[in-house]
C-alpha cells in the first residue's frame, strides 16, 4: 500500500521509501524512516495535498509525492 | 550597537520553525535589534545584542531562519548554512551555536542539532516550551540528556523569560569551554568516502573544509557548500559524484544514508531521557480544531470569511489614518510654500516633488500597517501554514504552491514586501512566478485611480452599487489575468524540472503574544519606509523636474496677456496690464498658466509624441502624460491629472472638482476636437492599463533585487504590453456598443 492511498482512522508503519525522491528525502530527514507509525490526519478539501502525522509532528505532502512512501496497515 | 576594538563574540540561533525561537530571539535582545541583508542573497539577517547576566559581557546574537535541516534546499536554509560555515558572516564562523530545540519534536529538533555539531562549533542547547511539554505531560531529563551529547541543556520558555538568564549563565560558561556536542561514528564506508573527498578537495585543490562541510557535499546533491568552493565545478564535480558513487556501491544510498544512520546515533541517546504517553492515539487540541478549519466546506467558508475580514480591515480600519497622514502632509506642504514662497522652484521642488510625492506613498502605510498586523497574527497562531495547505491545489496546475499564498495576499496592500515575503518559498521555480505575478495583484496605490475614474464615470450613470461591484470587480482583474500567467511561466520556463516537493509542517495552534505580533508590524513598517522610500524620493524628484522643465519666464507673462485680453475682451477699460483680477480670476490665471508650463515641459512634449501609441486606447496627450508620470509609481496619475486640467495640484481622488473637470475635458485638438474626452470606455480603458501595467519604480526595484535586473526589465516591459493590449481592447470593444 502507498501513503497517497491510506484512509483517515488507520495506523500505518512505513516499509519503504524511495529515497531518489526530493520530497522524500525532506521527510526523512524530518524523521521518517522505515518501521516509524504513520497516520492520516487531513485532507485538503479537493483531496490534495493532505497532512500525515508522524513521530508526534503533522506535516502536509502532496499525494504525488506521497506515492513514493510504501506503508503497511498495522491496527 | 559597541564598536570595540575587539569584535564582539557572535552567537548563532538555529533551530527548526515553529520552536520559538525567535520569540526566545526577542526576549534575548529586547529591541536592540536590528534587521540587515546576508551579503549577496536577499534573506532578512536579524543580529541583536545580548548582554551576558553575569559578567555583562554584549554578544552580538545572530537569528538563523528556521530550518529542518542543513541540506539547503531554500534560500533561508542556504544561509543557515553559510552562517554556520562563516561564509555569510565574513569568513567568520560564530563562536558558538544555541540550538533552540522543541521539546515535543526532541528528536526531530536533535538532528539538526547533529548536523550542527559536525561543523565543529560550540553548543548549547536550549530545550524550548518546556510549558506546554509539561502540561501535556511529557517528562524530559534533561540534565541525563546533557551528560550523553555533551552539551549543556538548558529548559527555557521563551515567552515567559524563565530559563533566559539560565541559558544566559550556560553560554557565558560555554564560551570559555567550548563544549562540542557527540557525533555519531561513521561507518567504514562513510568514513572512506569522506576521506576521498578530502584528499581531493582539501589537501590536492586546497579548498579549507570542515567535516561538517564535506558531509554536506557527500550527502546532498545540491548543497549549498559547494558554490563556496574555489575550484570550478568541472573540477569539484566529477569529485564529488565519484565519491558518491563510492558510497552507492560500499551499500549505503547517498540520498538516504545521513537521515538512516544520524537516526540510528540519536534514538539511543533519547532512550529514558523522554517520556510520553502513546502520542499516536489521542488526539490533540490542534487536531481537533482543524476538524473544523481544514474541514471540506466549513474549513474553507471559515478561510473566506477570514480574507473578506482582513479586506474589510484593510480598506475601513486604515481610512482615518490615511486621511490624518494627507492631512499632515497638505499642512506641511502649507507651511514649506509659505517658508520658501521667495523661491519658486525651490517651493515647487520641496512641495510638489518632495512632499507631494512621498507623502502620496506614505499614505499607503498605514494599510500596510493593517495588513501585516493579520499575517502576523495569523501566522503566531498557525494559521498561515492551514491557509497554505487548503490553497495549494489551486496554485498547483500553474506552477505554484500553497507556499505563494502569502505573499500574494500581501501584495494586495504592497507588492513590494509581497515579493520579500516569498524567501519562504522553498521552490525557486515557484518562488520566481510568483514574484513575477505579485505585481498584478491590485495594491493599495490602484485604489485611488478606480476611485477616481468610477466615482467619475459609472456611478453617475449606474448608480452606487454597481461601481461598488466595479470597484470590487477591479481588485480582481489583476488576479484572473495573474492566473494563466503563471500557467505560461510554468510552462515556459525550465520546462523539464520536476516541481519542488511541498513539505510543510501543521505547527500546533498557539496564543499569539500581541508584542511579537505588534513587533512584526513595526518592522514591515519600517523597512516598507526606508526601502521603498528611498527609491520613490529619488523617482519622484525625476517627475518633478520633468514636469518642472523648461519653464521660460515669457510663457506666464504671454499667458497672462491673453488672459486679460480675453475677460476683458469687448471693454475699452484694460487699465494697462496690471488690471485687478479678483480672487477666482486670479486662481484660474495660475490655473491656465501651470497648464501651459505642463504642455510645453520635457514630459508634456514627450506625452504629445507618444500619445498617437495610446490613440487606439482613447486617450489624448494629456492622459497619456498623466500614464507616463506614473509609471514611477501609479499614485501620481491623480496629481498628474490635477496639474494637466489645470485645477493646481491640490486635488485627490474625492475632488469632485477634477471628477466634473474630466467629464468636461474635450478634444483640443484633430479629428475629435470639442468631443468630450472621457466616456465610460475611455474610463474602463485606463482602469484596465492601471490594473495590469508596471507602473512602480519600488516594485521594479525590489525584482531587480530578489532575483535580477533583467527579470526586472522583462517584467516591465512585458507588463507594460499585456496592458497596453489590454486597454486597447476593452477601449474598441467598448466603442462598439
Amino acid at each position: 500500500m502507498r501513503l497517497d492511498e491510506i484512509q483517515r482512522g488507520g495506523f500505518f508503519q512505513v516499509k519503504n521509501l524511495d529515497c531518489c525522491n526530493e520530497c522524500v528525502q525532506r521527510l526523512m530527514s524530518m524523521g521518517l524512516l522505515p518501521d516509524q507509525e504513520i497516520r492520516l490526519v487531513h485532507e485538503a478539501p479537493l483531496g490534495d495535498p493532505i497532512a500525515v502525522e508522524f513521530n508526534g509532528c503533522q506535516i502536509s505532502l502532496r499525494l504525488r509525492d506521497a506515492a513514493h512512501v510504501e506503508v503497511e496497515a498495522i491496527r | 550597537m559597541s564598536e570595540a576594538l575587539r569584535p564582539p563574540l557572535r552567537i548563532a540561533l538555529i533551530g527548526n520553525p515553529n520552536t520559538g525561537k525567535t520569540s526566545l530571539f526577542n526576549t534575548l535582545t529586547g529591541l536592540r535589534q536590528r534587521v540587515g541583508n546576508y551579503s549577496g542573497v536577499t534573506v532578512e539577517k536579524k543580529t541583536g545584542i545580548w548582554q551576558m547576566p553575569q559578567s555583562g559581557q554584549e554578544v552580538e546574537l545572530i537569528d538563523l531562519p528556521g530550518t529542518y535541516s542543513l541540506s539547503a534546499n531554500s534560500l533561508d536554509e542556504r544561509v543557515a548554512v553559510d552562517v554556520m560555515t562563516g561564509h555569510g558572516l565574513a569568513g567568520r564562523a560564530p563562536d558558538l551555536v544555541v540550538v533552540v530545540v522543541d521539546v515535543e519534536n526532541l528528536r526531530r529538533n536533535l538532528f539538526l542539532a547533529s548536523q550542527a555539531s559536525e561543523l565543529g562549533v560550540p553548543m548549547v542547547i536550549a530545550l524550548n516550551c518546556w510549558d506546554v511539554a509539561e502540561k501535556k505531560g511529557l517528562q524530559i531529563d534533561s540534565k541525563l540528556l546533557a551528560q550523553r551529547l555533551g552539551v549543556p541543556v538548558v529548559p527555557t520558555v521563551a515567552k515567559r523569560k524563565s530559563g533566559t538568564i539560565d541559558l544566559g549563565k550556560a553560554v557565558e560558561q560555554a564560551l570559555h569551554t567550548k563544549p562540542l556536542m557527540a557525533r555519531p561514528q561513521w561507518p567504514k564506508a562513510v568514513q572512506t568516502a569522506l576521506k576521498s573527498l578530502r584528499d581531493a578537495l582539501v589537501e590536492t585543490h586546497g579548498e579549507s573544509l570542515r567535516d561538517g562541510e564535506l558531509q554536506r557535499l557527500l550527502f546532498d546533491r545540491n548543497s549549498a557548500v559547494r558554490d563556496r568552493l574555489q575550484s570550478p565545478s568541472a573540477t569539484h564535480d566529477p569529485i564529488i559524484r565519484a565519491a558518491r558513487e563510492q558510497l552507492y556501491k560500499d551499500g549505503f544510498q547517498p540520498d538516504a544514508a545521513e537521515s538512516t544512520l544520524r537516526y540510528r546515533f540519536l534514538n539511543p541517546l533519547l532512550n529514558d531521557v523522554l517520556e510520553r504517553q502513546a502520542l499516536m492515539k489521542k488526539r490533540s487540541t490542534s487536531e481537533s480544531i482543524d476538524q473544523l478549519l481544514l474541514h471540506k466546506f466549513w474549513g474553507l467558508l471559515v478561510f473566506v470569511g477570514m480574507m473578506y475580514v482582513v479586506f474589510q480591515s484593510v480598506y475601513s480600519w486604515a481610512g482615518p489614518a490615511m486621511d490624518l497622514i494627507e492631512g499632515v502632509v497638505g499642512w506641511l506642504q502649507g507651511i514649506a510654500a509659505g517658508a520658501l514662497v521667495g523661491t519658486p522652484m525651490l517651493q515647487s521642488l520641496v512641495v510638489d516633488g518632495i512632499i507631494g510625492g512621498v507623502g502620496a506613498f506614505l499614505v499607503f502605510l498605514p494599510q500596510i500597517l493593517v495588513l501585516f498586523f493579520f499575517i502576523a497574527l495569523l501566522e503566531a497562531t498557525g494559521y498561515m501554514a492551514r491557509a497554505a495547505f487548503l490553497m495549494d491545489k489551486c496554485f498547483q496546475w500553474c506552477g505554484l504552491n500553497g507556499k505563494s499564498f502569502v505573499p500574494l495576499l500581501t501584495s494586495f496592500a504592497c507588492a513590494i514586501p509581497g515579493i520579500m515575503a516569498t524567501r519562504t518559498i522553498n521552490d525557486n521555480k515557484a518562488r520566481l512566478i510568483t514574484i513575477l505575478v505579485a505585481p498584478l495583484m491590485s495594491c493599495s496605490a490602484r485604489l485611488p485611480v478606480y476611485l477616481l475614474l468610477i466615482g467619475a464615470f459609472i456611478e453617475p450613470v449606474y448608480g452606487p452599487s454597481v461601481a461598488g461591484t466595479a470597484l470590487f470587480a477591479m481588485h480582481f482583474v489583476g488576479a484572473l489575468v495573474a492566473a494563466p500567467l503563471a500557467w505560461l511561466l510554468h510552462r515556459s520556463i525550465d520546462k523539464g524540472r520536476a516541481p519542488m516537493p511541498f513539505v510543510m509542517e501543521l505547527p500546533r495552534y498557539r496564543v499569539p503574544q500581541l508584542k511579537l505580533v505588534l513587533l512584526r508590524m513595526y518592522e514591515s513598517g519600517k523597512e516598507f519606509v526606508v526601502r521603498a522610500g528611498t527609491v520613490i524620493f529619488a523617482m519622484t524628484i525625476v517627475i518633478w523636474a520633468l514636469l518642472y522643465f523648461p519653464r521660460p519666464e515669457s510663457i506666464a507673462a504671454d499667458t497672462r496677456t491673453q488672459f486679460i485680453s480675453q475677460i476683458t475682451e469687448g471693454r475699452l477699460s484694460s487699465q494697462e496690464g496690471k488690471a485687478s483680477l479678483d480672487e477666482s480670476q486670479q486662481a484660474e490665471l495660475d490655473a491656465q498658466i501651470a497648464a501651459r508650463y505642463l504642455e510645453q515641459s520635457y514630459m508634456g512634449r514627450f506625452g504629445k509624441m507618444v500619445q498617437p501609441i495610446f490613440a487606439p486606447a482613447g486617450y489624448d496627450w494629456k492622459i497619456t502624460v498623466g500614464v507616463l508620470a506614473s509609471f514611477p509609481a501609479r499614485e501620481i496619475i491623480i496629481s498628474t491629472l490635477g496639474i494637466i486640467y489645470a485645477l493646481g495640484d491640490e486635488v485627490d481622488e474625492n475632488s469632485s472638482d477634477l471628477r466634473t473637470t474630466l467629464s468636461n475635458a474635450k478634444w483640443d485638438a484633430g479629428p475629435r476636437q470639442g468631443e468630450p474626452v472621457f466616456n465610460i470606455p475611455v474610463a474602463l480603458s485606463i482602469m484596465i492599463f492601471f490594473a495590469l501595467c508596471m507602473q512602480c519604480g519600488a516594485t521594479l526595484a525590489v525584482i531587480a533585487k530578489e532575483l535580477n535586473g533583467w527579470w526586472s526589465a522583462g517584467s516591465f516591459c512585458a507588463l507594460t504590453l499585456l496592458a497596453w493590449v489590454a486597454a486597447v481592447a476593452v477601449y474598441q470593444i467598448g466603442m462598439l456598443f
